[in-house]
């Protein structure tokens, strides 16, 4: 297909002409670096469909099924000011370890890295910063890799690194392995806190799963007693973003950092990125999400 | 409340949401109709017509509506 992105868009606009609308309008002020990474992404993902016998209507089916979930979880949350979830055990059963709901899921999720401006602009945060720590790399860790965007930039900007990822879902580790091409990377099928390897890491990447805990600073202790005294480690979370998955609430961007500062961290670049174009009285309205993304040492 | 009279009510809250005078709603209007109407309005549209009308919808709901018409039918049936 000659301009698979822009026939991603239209299709999208076509099954769904608000949220179409709204998408097209939000990706017109990214500059054309931007298009063509985003053509790329999406000849990739294709060329992975494709080889299962799918092909991007599926993608853009699970967006689409994605994007309801949380427009739905968003009305609620504007009434109660809650996740609907309080129970990772529950999300655990209900998403995680249900192949039906999970590959919908991260299918949607990893369709909405390039067509998101806030998951695009994260994405570039984490590659222009991490560019400067790659010397000091010898083991790499992600945790909660999901679909494998991230892991993707450590394969191929660390040839020679050991480059672990560990996830408690079963149907993201398919995805993942999927999705990463050229180097080697070991998956663990496992909850992280029940992750103890022998050996400490250089750097560790945790993008959006400090919102999928009941208790975010014991996840943080976690992931620093998996560092060494040096590392340092990539961090992403969004504040106000009900999803079917989420279970602990930021407000805002220090409702984050008093919990990283709680768990022996230090923020030394960080980056928060609104979700929506809209004036501050209406995002504060509306309760919009906003993405952080940070990048910590040890203190 | 009959169906006219909900239409009618419907267009107060979308003139009121969108800000914009100029809308005119029947049955068929859809999301191609109406410029202002995205993912992010129609989040507020939603908040302000279950206000305005006492009602919830549930997921399914939600994602059926594909034009005025079927918006203001699953508010008839709800407020019977
Ligand atoms: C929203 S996805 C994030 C994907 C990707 N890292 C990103 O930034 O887009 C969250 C991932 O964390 C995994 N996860 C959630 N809780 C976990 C836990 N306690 N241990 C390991 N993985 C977990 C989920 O299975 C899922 O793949």
């Amino acid at each position: 297909m000659e301009n698979l992105f822009q026939h991603i868009l239209d299709r999208i606009t076509e099954l769904n002409p608000m949220h179409g609308k709204k998408l097209k309008k939000s990706v017109k002020s990214l500059g054309p670096d931007y298009f063509n990474k985003a053509e790329e992404f999406y000849q990739k993902y294709n060329r992975i469909l494709f080889s299962s016998g799918k092909t991007i209507e599926f993608g853009i089916d699970c967006y689409l099924h994605m994007c309801n979930d949380m427009m739905f979880e968003q009305l609620r949350f504007m009434e109660t000011g809650k996740y609907s979830n309080t129970s990772f055990d529950e999300v655990n059963k209900n998403v995680y370890d249900n192949p039906a709901v999970m590959e919908y899921h991260m299918n949607g999720l990893l369709m909405s890295e390039m067509l998101w401006h806030h998951h695009y602009k994260v994405y570039s945060f984490f590659k222009e910063n991490f560019n400067h720590h790659l010397p000091s790399i010898a083991r790499y860790l992600e945790i909660g890799g999901g679909h494998g965007l991230f892991t993707q930039e450590a394969v191929n900007d660390l040839p020679n690194a050991i480059i672990d990822v560990v996830d408690i879902s079963k149907s993201s580790i398919e995805l993942s392995k999927q999705f990463v091409s050229g180097g080697s990377v070991n998956y663990y099928l496992k909850d992280v806190y029940e992750y103890n390897p022998e050996v400490k890491y250089d750097f560790i990447v945790m993008g959006e799963v400090l919102e999928h805990v009941e208790d975010p600073v014991a996840l943080l202790k976690k992931l620093h007693s998996l560092l060494n005294e040096n590392g340092k480690a990539f961090i992403t979370t969004p504040t106000n973003a009900p999803t079917i998955d989420h279970v602990y609430l930021f407000r805002n961007r220090k409702d984050v950092v008093d919990i990283i500062e709680k768990a022996g961290f230090e923020v030394y670049v960080e980056s928060c990125i609104y979700a929506e174009d809209l004036p501050p009285e209406t995002a504060e309205e509306m309760k919009i999400t906003m993405m952080y993304a940070a990048f910590l040492k040890k203190k | 409340m009959e169906t006219p009279e909900i239409l009618n009510q419907l267009q107060t809250i979308f003139r009121s949401v969108m800000d914009n005078e100029d809308i005119q709603l029947t049955d068929t209007t859809t999301a191609i109709d109406v410029e202002e109407w995205d993912s992010i309005t129609h989040i507020q549209l939603i908040v302000a017509v279950e206000k305005f009308f006492k009602i919830k919808f549930n997921a399914a709901e939600i994602r059926a509506f594909k034009n005025v018409g079927e918006l203001a039918s699953t508010i008839k049936s709800k407020l019977a």
